[in-house]
C-alpha cells in the first residue's frame, strides 16, 4: 500500500558535504535528510526525505496529509505526524529510506501534527485530542518498545499543537491553540468565540503544568514554536478573529520566564495576514526565523530581544529549519526550497521541486 | 447609513489617487464586488427574516397553505445563501458562520441526530440555545430535516416541540444573516483599501467552483473514485440539490462576473471575461433544464446524462477561471496559504 520512490539526480552528495547540519538540540551530529510532509501536484499525500541540495530525495505515500515531524536523537529515525484531525504517525528510517512503523492514535483520539522526543530518544511526546471531552493531551510513547503508548498528560485546555523540549531536558513547551475541532465535523472550528489559547510549560515526568501564559486576546491561537539553546522560546500565533483587526502574532518567553508579545511595526504585523507557520532558531547566529505563508514572507528576528532584523518576500513560505551555518532553509508550498541568510537581502533558491511542501521542515 | 457614508468618502479618496487614464466614474473591480456582494447578503438577510416570519405564522395556525409557503420561504432563503457562498473570506469566517448556515457534507448524519435529540428534549430550545449548540443544528439542513425527513412522518411539524425548535433555528438564522450583512458593510473599508483582496476574491470564486465540481456534484455522482452516494449530496432530503447549484451559478453571474469583467478590462483581456460569461450562461441553462434533485437521477440513465453535462460545463467553467483567467492575471494560489494548519 505504501509506495516508495527513490529519485536520484546526481551531485547530491557533493552539496551535502558542503553543508553539514549540526544540531545543538536535539543531540545529533549530522542529518542527511530534510523530512517534510508534501503533496504531489495531483493531491496525493507523501512524506518526503530530501537531501540538502534539494535534489536527491525519496517519497513514501501515506493515506492522509501529514504536517510536522521530529528527529529521534541518536538514531536515523524521524517521525512525521498526520495533520489535524489525522490519526496516524509514521516512523521513517533515513538509512533504508523506508517506513519503519505506523502508529495509530487509537479509537477516540486524533493527533494535531507535532511531536518531540526526550534527549535519549526513548520517549516520544505527541499532542493529541481526546474526543469524548475534547481534552488536549500530550500522549507519551516508548520508542524502545515499538512505540507502545505509555500514558497521557492532560493540559487543562483544548487544541495543543507544536511542542518542543526545553534545554533542561525535563520541560516541554507547548503551543495550546485553543481551537476545538472534532473529526465528525472535519476541519470546522467549533469554539471560535470561547477559545482559551496559551503557551504552556509542562514537566514531562510528572505531567505537572509549570506555566500557562495567555496571549493578549482570546482568538490568538498559539501554534508553532522553537527553543534556543539558552531556553528562550519564540512562538507564533494564528489570529482567528476579524481579518480587519491587527493583533500581535509572535510571543517570546525569555530564559528567565518572562512572557511578552513582540511589538513589531504595525505594517509588518499586518503584512503577515494574521497567520504564522514555522518558527526556527539558528543554533549559530543569534537569529530566529518565522514563516508567514499567507503574507508570502519570512521574518528574521534577533534572539536576545525579539527585534526585527528583516522582513523578506518568499512565496507561500512554509517550513523552516536552521541550516547549520547560521542561516535557514525554508520550504515554499509552491515547491521551492530556499536558503535565507541573515544579512542577505533576498532568499536564495536552492531547488525547485514539483511538490507542495507542508508547513514544516524536520 | 454610516457605513455607506464611509464608503463614499473612501471612494472619493480613491478617486483622487486614481491615475487619469481611468475614467473617474468607473468603479474599481473591488468596489463592484463589494457592492454586489452587499446586495446578496442583504437579500440573504431579508429572505431569512421572511423565513422566520413564515415559521411563526405556520406554528400559530398550521395549515397546508402556510406549510407550502414555509417550504417556499425555506428554499428561497437557502438559495440566497447559495448565491453568495462564493465569498469564503471576511465576516462569513467569523465564528464559522458559513458552517452555521450550512453544515455539509454530513457523513455521520449529525444533523439528524442533533434534531432528534432536541425533539426529545423536555424543554424546547430558544434561539440562544441553538446559538450555543453545534453547527449541525444551526442552519438550513436542520430545517430541511424538520420539513422533509421521513422521520417527520411520525411527528407532525406542527407539534409544539417541533415547531418551537424550528422557530428557534429560524430566529438564529435571521440573527446570523443580519449580522453577516452588517459586518460585510463595515468590512468594506478594509476590503477596498487592501489590494490583496482582489486575489483573495478571485481565489475564493475558483475554490467555490472546485467545491461545486468535486464535492457538490462529483462525489455524490460517483465520479471521484468512490461509488455514487446520494447522501453526500446537499439537500437530498428535499430533493433540491440541482436547484441549489443553479443558485450558486446565478450568484456568480450577479455577484462575481461584473467585478471580474472590470478586472479583465483593466488587464486588457476582455475576451476572457466574455468567454467566462458565455460558459456561465451555458451552464446556467443546462442546470435550469434539469430536474431539481440529484438522487433520483442516479437511478435514471437519461437524467444522469443530464447531470454529467452539467458537471462537464462546471468543469470547463472552473478551468476557464482557475487556469486561463488566473494565469492571465498572474494569480498563483498557495498550498499552505490557502489551507495550512
Amino acid at each position: 500500500m505504501q509506495r516508495r520512490q527513490v529519485l536520484k539526480v546526481g551531485l547530491g552528495s557533493v552539496a551535502m558535504a558542503l553543508t553539514p547540519l549540526s544540531w545543538a538540540l536535539p543531540a545529533r551530529e549530522e542529518a542527511a535528510w530534510l523530512f517534510s510532509a508534501v503533496d504531489d501536484p495531483r493531491g496525493g499525500h507523501y512524506i518526503a526525505g530530501v537531501a540538502l541540495d534539494g535534489q536527491t530525495r525519496f517519497m513514501i505515500e501515506v493515506p492522509e496529509r501529514c504536517h510536522g515531524g521530529c528527529l529521534r536523537p541518536d538514531s536515523r529515525q524521524a517521525v512525521l505526524f498526520a495533520r489535524r484531525p489525522g490519526t496516524r504517525m509514521h516512523v521513517i528510517d533515513g538509512d533504508s529510506r523506508q517506513l519503519a512503523h505506523t502508529i495509530a492514535a487509537g479509537e477516540g483520539y486524533h493527533f494535531y501534527g507535532h511531536g518531540v522526543f526526550d534527549l535519549s530518544g526513548r520517549y516520544l511526546y505527541v499532542t493529541a485530542n481526546r474526543l469524548e471531552d475534547s481534552a488536549g493531551l500530550v500522549r507519551v510513547y516508548d520508542a524502545a518498545n515499538d512505540y507502545a503508548h505509555v500514558r497521557d498528560m492532560p493540559l487543562g485546555g483544548i487544541g495543543p499543537h507544536e511542542l518542543r523540549l526545553m534545554p533542561d531536558g525535563d520541560t516541554l513547551v507547548i503551543g495550546l491553540g485553543g481551537i476545538k475541532t472534532h473529526p465528525d465535523y472535519g476541519r470546522v472550528k467549533l469554539n471560535l468565540d470561547t477559545m482559551a489559547p496559551a503557551l504552556m510549560l509542562l514537566d514531562r515526568h510528572s505531567g505537572e503544568i509549570l506555566a500557562r501564559h495567555e496571549p493578549s486576546y482570546h482568538q490568538l491561537s498559539c501554534r508553532h514554536l522553537d527553543v534556543a539553546a539558552d531556553g528562550t522560546v519564540i512562538a507564533g500565533y494564528q489570529f482567528e478573529g476579524p481579518e480587519w483587526e491587527t493583533h500581535p502574532l509572535i510571543c517570546r518567553l525569555a530564559a528567565d520566564g518572562h512572557f511578552s508579545e513582540l511589538a513589531l511595526p504595525e505594517d509588518v504585523t499586518a503584512s503577515l495576514n494574521q497567520y504564522t507557520a514555522s518558527v526556527a532558531f539558528s543554533r549559530i547566529s543569534n537569529t530566529v526565523l518565522v514563516t508567514a505563508p499567507r503574507g508570502n514572507r519570512v521574518l528574521l528576528l534577533d534572539t536576545a530581544q525579539g527585534k526585527l532584523i528583516a522582513s523578506l518576500a518568499l512565496p507561500d513560505a512554509a517550513g523552516a529549519r536552521c541550516d547549520g551555518n547560521g542561516g535557514f532553509l525554508v520550504s515554499s508550498g509552491q515547491g521551492g526550497l530556499y536558503r535565507v541568510t541573515p544579512g542577505s537581502a533576498t532568499p536564495q533558491l536552492v531547488a525547485s521541486l514539483e511538490l507542495r511542501w507542508d508547513n514544516h521542515l524536520t | 447609513m454610516i457605513a455607506s457614508l464611509r464608503r463614499l468618502s473612501l471612494l472619493a479618496c480613491a478617486l483622487l489617487a486614481t491615475p487619469l487614464s481611468f475614467a473617474t466614474d468607473t468603479p474599481t473591480p473591488r468596489e463592484m464586488w463589494h457592492g454586489a456582494v452587499e446586495l446578496q447578503y442583504a437579500e440573504l438577510s431579508a429572505a431569512s427574516e421572511r423565513l422566520e416570519a413564515s415559521a411563526a405564522r405556520f406554528c400559530q395556525s398550521p395549515d397546508e397553505a402556510l406549510r407550502q409557503r414555509l417550504e417556499n420561504d425555506w428554499l428561497s432563503a437557502y438559495q440566497a445563501w447559495q448565491a453568495v457562498r462564493f465569498i469564503q473570506f471576511g465576516p462569513v469566517e467569523q465564528n464559522s458562520r458559513g458552517w452555521q448556515l450550512q453544515f455539509w457534507p454530513d457523513r455521520k448524519n449529525l444533523v439528524g441526530s442533533k434534531v432528534r435529540g432536541w425533539l426529545k428534549a423536555a424543554e424546547a430550545p430558544d434561539a440562544q440555545d441553538i446559538a450555543s449548540d453545534s453547527v449541525a443544528i444551526q442552519g438550513f439542513p436542520a430545517l430541511e430535516y424538520l420539513l422533509y425527513d421521513d422521520a417527520m412522518d411520525e411527528q407532525a411539524l406542527s407539534d409544539p416541540g417541533a415547531c418551537s425548535l424550528m422557530q428557534a433555528i429560524t430566529t438564529h438564522l435571521a440573527d446570523t444573516t443580519s449580522a453577516l450583512h452588517r459586518d460585510w458593510q463595515a468590512f468594506g473599508e478594509h476590503y477596498l483599501e487592501t489590494p490583496d483582496y482582489t486575489e483573495t476574491t478571485l481565489a475564493s470564486a475558483i475554490q467555490a467552483l472546485e467545491i461545486l465540481e468535486d464535492k457538490r456534484l462529483g462525489e455524490p455522482m460517483g465520479l471521484k473514485g468512490a461509488p455514487a452516494n446520494g447522501y453526500l449530496a446537499e439537500a437530498w432530503r428535499s430533493g433540491q440539490t440541482v436547484r441549489l447549484v443553479e443558485s450558486s451559478l446565478e450568484g456568480l453571474r450577479t455577484g462575481f462576473l461584473p467585478g471580474l469583467t472590470a478586472l479583465l478590462r483593466e488587464a486588457d483581456a476582455l475576451p476572457l471575461a466574455e468567454a467566462f460569461r458565455d460558459q456561465l450562461d451555458k451552464t446556467l441553462v443546462q442546470a435550469s433544464e434539469l430536474p431539481p434533485g440529484l438522487v433520483p437521477s442516479l437511478e435514471d440513465e437519461e437524467a444522469f446524462r443530464g447531470l454529467q453535462s452539467l458537471y462537464l460545463d462546471i468543469s470547463q467553467l472552473r478551468h476557464l477561471l482557475g487556469n486561463e483567467i488566473a494565469g492571465e492575471l498572474g494569480l498563483v494560489r498557495g498550498f499552505n496559504s490557502s489551507d495550512g494548519d
